[in-house]
């Protein structure tokens, strides 16, 4: 079993925690994602891993082994840098086969491997390049190419796409997912990008100050967010958040006074405020809605239009809409459905339904 | 000429200082080709007319001219190759470890730069009479073989290397060595060229230490070899003095020459880095 497997992993440098007590599994074959606003110790998270950095305390096990001491040169590791590390002085060719070479693999078998990498990224031709006569587009797959030869279970990616251009950026992303599903390593990848991690990850995990926030699949994290900080830093526009007041059976969100549902009130107990999120595209404009609302910006991007609505409470709120059944001069306000709400503590900002 | 005339003054100076600076090498390369008799003349001829070779046919046939060379050329490239492995060893070391006092090591190595050289003349010379190197090549080699300024300039140099090669080298599993050899002597090869020839010029050129060490003839390196033809052997073979002098000069001349480029670039970083 090639997994990875992290437990109460910290790091600190003198007085400073960069990463907390952090518990991770990736299984064999799976793609997990390490997100988080920047500084917020995921980079430092993988080059522990990779044994670039020392680890503070905490245990690093991959296939059930103790990897703390491990020198990074022999952990088998594959990495792709964020700066893609090539070596400016040898040519796509060197650059590809230097660490084979250092492992003294038979010069046939190398050649086989080298061709073969070249050939699922494209890169066919380019052998006699030095980094610098390519773009930015062929130094990241040169740089994949070099990981990929190797051959190793174990695939670590530092922000790989972020010194892409936006659209290079996607078609470079569904490469990625290809190329992992024909030698399936384990992956980890590091990004800040929350579409790469939708769109490639099985798991996220998600840091923040070097505390793991909430781990699990894109579809969990998106609907049902461990707390306000998961809420609001998923999703373009973000999930809204509202203070809402309670009382008895009744809950007030903007100053509109609704009636909680039963099954809700079990969930917020005898809470006297709560925090309530809604995905801005669970939101409905409407002529009479639930929610009174003043519409003060719309952005129409195309395929979705985005309303900014202001509460009577001064709140303001996205709703996200893709057919246009109200024009937004005619929306009084907003309307949901109560099983598309979460619901999080003032307090800690945890979801109170997971 | 169109250019101000105002501005074309400031050159004057200039002119004047290049004409100081080089009056006596002119003077050297001229004298090297004239016979006795144009010498001695009154004017103070810059052109030799006729030109002649005899000086330098009587250097290379009556005086051990290529013992000298061979001398000279040992030594330097001796100390030249020591020196440099030495630097780049060090400054990998400053550059890629943590290691205790690494700052404090790195700084008192700087501070060697501030010891004149005659304070450190007693000791070497009686710590290589002691090792009964004196009178050889080896007693003028030893006390050279690291440098400071090299390290100082070979860790500027390495410090512009991303951090993230070598990790990436190390990744693969490279040993320390492999990386120095696979990553960074590629990279900081100008660089290295051009300190190599500043060790090489230094070293050529040295004329007090090995005075002091060296007392027999047959060890002399060639700027000890020249104040020969100009005090002892002959004290009026002008003709015969400039010409070993011109070809003392010309080996390390044709060297800076032909790698001034690297040269420039080194100081620059160094300057810009540091």
């Amino acid at each position: 079993m090639n997994n990875i497997k992290l437990t109460n992993i910290c790091k600190a440098y003198g007085e400073t925690v960069v990463v907390n007590n952090l518990n991770l599994e990736v299984k064999q074959g799976e793609r997990l994602i390490l997100l988080g606003p920047s500084g917020c110790g995921k980079t430092t998270t993988l080059r522990m891993i990779a044994g670039l950095e020392s680890i503070t305390s905490g245990e690093l096990e991959i296939s059930g082994k103790l990897f703390n001491t491990i020198p990074p040169g022999e952990r088998n590791i594959a990495m792709v840098f964020q700066s893609y590390a090539l070596f400016p002085h040898l040519t796509v060719w060197e650059n590809i086969i230097f660490g084979l070479k250092i492992q003294k693999l038979p010069s046939e078998e190398i050649k086989k491997r080298a061709a073969k990498a070249l050939e699922i990224l494209n890169l066919t031709g380019y052998e006699s390049y030095r980094p610098k006569e390519l773009s930015g587009g062929q130094k990241q797959r040169v740089a994949l190419c070099r990981a990929l030869v190797k051959q190793s279970p174990y695939f670590l990616l530092d922000e790989p796409l972020s010194n892409l251009d936006a659209q290079l950026r996607q078609q470079a992303r569904t490469e990625l997912v290809k190329i992992h599903e024909i030698y399936k390593p384990t992956m980890i990848y590091v990004t800040h990008d929350q579409v790469e991690a939708m769109t490639v990850a099985h798991k996220i995990a998600i840091l923040n100050k070097g505390t793991l926030q909430q781990i699990g699949t894109p579809k969990e994290i998106y609907n049902n967010p461990a707390n306000t900080f998961v809420a609001g830093f998923i999703g373009t526009p973000p999930m809204n958040l509202c203070k809402a007041h309670l009382l008895y059976d009744k809950i007030f969100i903007g100053n509109e006074c609704l009636v909680l549902p039963e099954k809700y009130r079990e969930v917020v107990k005898e809470r006297s405020t709560v925090v309530v999120g809604i995905r801005p595209e669970r939101c409905t404009l409407e002529k009479s809605p639930m929610v009174e609302a003043k519409t003060v910006f719309v952005e129409d991007l195309g395929n979705q239009r985005i309303t900014r609505l202001q509460l009577k409470t001064g709140e303001e709120i996205y709703v996200s809409t893709v057919d246009h059944k109200y024009s937004f001069a005619l929306a009084q306000g907003f309307s949901f459905e109560w099983e598309n709400v979460c619901f999080f503590d003032v307090g800690s900002g945890k979801n109170l339904i997971s | 000429m169109k250019i101000s005339k105002l501005k074309n003054l400031w050159h004057l100076p200039l002119l004047l200082a290049i004409l100081v600076q080089f009056w006596p090498l002119v003077f050297m390369i001229s004298t090297s080709f004239k016979d006795m008799n144009q010498i001695f003349q009154a004017s103070l001829n810059p052109l030799p007319l006729p030109p002649t070779l005899v000086n330098y046919e009587t250097v290379l046939n009556n005086f051990p001219f290529f013992t000298f060379l061979n001398n000279t050329l040992f030594i330097a490239i001796f100390i030249t190759v020591i020196k440099l492995v030495t630097s780049v060893l060090a400054a990998f070391a400053f550059v890629y470890y943590d290691f205790k006092y690494k700052e404090v090591i790195f700084n008192s190595m700087l501070l060697t730069f501030f010891i004149p050289f005659t304070v450190l003349i007693m000791p070497n010379y009686l710590l290589m009479s002691k090792l009964g190197l004196l009178n050889t090549p080896w007693g003028v080699i030893l006390p050279q073989l690291v440098d400071g300024m090299g390290i100082f300039l070979m860790r500027q140099t390495m410090r512009g290397i991303p951090k993230a090669l070598l990790e990436a080298a190390v990744l693969e599993n490279a040993s320390p060595l492999q990386v120095l050899y696979k990553v960074i002597l590629p990279l900081i090869r100008p660089s290295a060229t051009a300190i190599s020839i500043f060790f090489f010029i230094d070293a050529w050129n040295e004329y007090f230490w090995p005075l002091l060490v060296l007392q027999d003839k047959g060890m002399y390196t060639l700027p000890l070899a020249l104040q020969m033809f100009i005090s002892a052997e002959g004290g009026s073979e002008w003709g015969i003095a400039m010409a070993v002098a011109m070809l003392t000069c010309l080996p390390p001349l044709i060297l800076y020459f032909v790698s001034q480029r690297f040269i420039l670039n080194t100081f620059m970083q160094s300057g810009v880095k540091g």
